[in-house]
């Protein structure tokens, strides 16, 4: 069902990072609808808590979400799901406030649905996030490990995650 | 069309049965006796009775499954044995439909018993030829809801409240006036037929949300503090304690609550368009036990 799987990332000219990982689909997974667009998001964070096993979970209130650490730690905050619909596109996408995991305020994620010629692309994309643990300009490589070996991979796993929790809830 | 409606007395019955008897023959199912309806046949029965069962769809057409038995130890079993009787029952009778309501959620793999079982329920009554039409919904907004009753209990008794994480999961509450609508609107739809259906009323909000602006409608500000560790034991044990929900009700429908209840899909919403009432709207219902006025949503 699923194919073509891609990921990557680069840092931009900001300094900041782009993670984007993408799959094929024969058959949309999710409706092009407000509904579909919410359950991008929520499905994003579930594979979230089912990759950690529960050590991560976000939680929502009115002003947005963040995403906790054993109940505690408050790793990444988000402003409320922004959610686009249309025939060709369906999207959820989350700015990124703040919290440890960020240097600072700003960036976002973004999941999503595209029609791609016969098919649909989905996607995860993390875009102008400054990861608190990736090297500075000018540090030595080290000072990076955390996020190259550690969180980097994470976005990776956790998507793949994702996706198939798409496609198997998705019933296709 | 002669109709049959198990759990005719319960909360969603009650609200769905007046929508039906005006165009419908109904025969209303329960396991307490009923006083005499004018244009309804009342059959007491109890749905995990193969006899009582055959009797109720003798003739029927279409066959309503609202029946829960929430509350009992081994709910999963009683809940299994109903459903197969039903559809046996429905088949034997030559029914057209059978019409279900499930649990939003409950295809998660994470999910709860009590979502489990709503989730077999469905799998039992399809197990049959005749094709089954599920609506999957959230918490139901309405009087006798235990769901709902057990927040408003909580919100009128306690002036703070330590409140486990499951008050963040996102839900989208529904009316109980229009879960009644959209039920009564597959009723011989030949679009719905073999379908399943998520109902979601027109906001996703957390329960804390929830919690929040049900003490509003009640002029209460309660203290909500939030904590990572309370287990769905613990919390069930509480609100024994401090609501007037029985626990084994309670646990149940708590660990159904880390579970997001939210709808993927809006295809009843397109088939059967109509304007979904207010969070604020339908619980100010029922906290005042007000029906909204006459058919002017369309």
């Amino acid at each position: 069902m699923l194919h073509s799987w891609e990921a990557n990332e680069r840092v931009l000219d900001s300094g900041a990072f782009e993670s984007r990982q993408r799959v094929l689909a024969r058959e949309p997974l999710v409706e092009h609808s407000e509904s579909g667009a919410r359950w991008l998001g929520l499905a994003y964070w579930q594979a979230v808590g089912g990759f950690t096993r529960g050590g991560v979970r976000a939680r929502w209130g009115a002003d947005g979400g963040r995403l906790v650490l054993l109940g505690g730690a408050r790793l990444l905050s988000f402003s409320p799901a922004e959610l686009v619909w249309s025939d060709d596109l369906v999207s959820c996408r989350y700015s990124i406030r703040g919290g440890l995991l960020a240097l600072r305020a700003g960036g976002s994620v973004t999941l999503a649905q595209r029609r791609a010629a016969d098919e649909v692309e989905l996607s995860v994309v993390v875009d102008e996030y400054v990861p608190r643990l990736a090297a500075r300009a000018g540090a030595p490589w080290w000072t990076g490990a955390l996020y190259a070996k550690g969180q980097s991979p994470f976005h990776a796993a956790v998507s793949r995650r994702y996706f198939d929790l798409l496609a198997a809830r998705s019933g296709a | 069309m002669r109709i049959a409606v198990f759990g005719a007395t319960g909360v969603v019955g009650r609200a769905l049965v007046p929508l039906l008897t005006a165009e419908h023959e109904l025969v209303a199912v329960s396991r307490s006796a009923h006083e005499a309806v004018p244009g309804i046949r009342w059959v007491e029965g109890d749905a995990s009775s193969t006899e009582d069962v055959a009797r109720a769809v003798e003739g029927v057409e279409v066959v309503y499954y609202l029946v829960h038995s929430l509350g009992s130890p081994d709910f999963e079993r009683q809940d299994r044995v109903a459903a197969e009787n039903v559809a046996t029952a429905s088949e034997h009778a030559g029914a057209g439909q059978i019409v279900y309501l499930g649990g939003l959620g409950d295809d998660d793999p994470t999910a709860s018993p009590h979502l489990r079982s709503r989730r077999e329920t469905g799998e039992r009554l399809a197990a049959g030829s005749v094709p089954v039409t599920t609506l999957r919904a959230a918490m139901i907004v309405g009087k006798g809801s235990a769901a709902f009753d057990t927040i408003v209990a909580l919100v009128d008794r306690l002036p703070a409240m330590i409140m486990p994480s499951w008050v963040s999961t996102p839900t989208q509450p529904i009316a109980l006036d229009d879960v009644g609508r959209y039920l009564a609107g597959v009723c011989g739809n030949a679009a719905a037929l073999g379908q399943s259906f998520d109902v979601g009323g027109p906001e996703v909000m957390t329960y804390r949300q929830m919690i929040e602006r049900i003490a509003r409608l009640r002029g209460r500000r309660p203290r909500l503090i939030e904590v990572p560790v309370l287990t769905p034991q613990l919390s069930s044990l509480w609100l024994h304690l401090v609501t007037p929900v029985n626990a084994s009700v309670a646990r149940p429908l708590i660990e159904g609550l880390k579970n997001p209840t939210i709808a993927r899909e809006e295809r009843l919403r397109r088939l059967l368009p109509f304007e979904l009432t207010p969070f604020d709207e339908a619980a100010e219902q029922a906290l005042t036990g007000g029906v909204r006025g006459g058919g002017a949503r369309d």
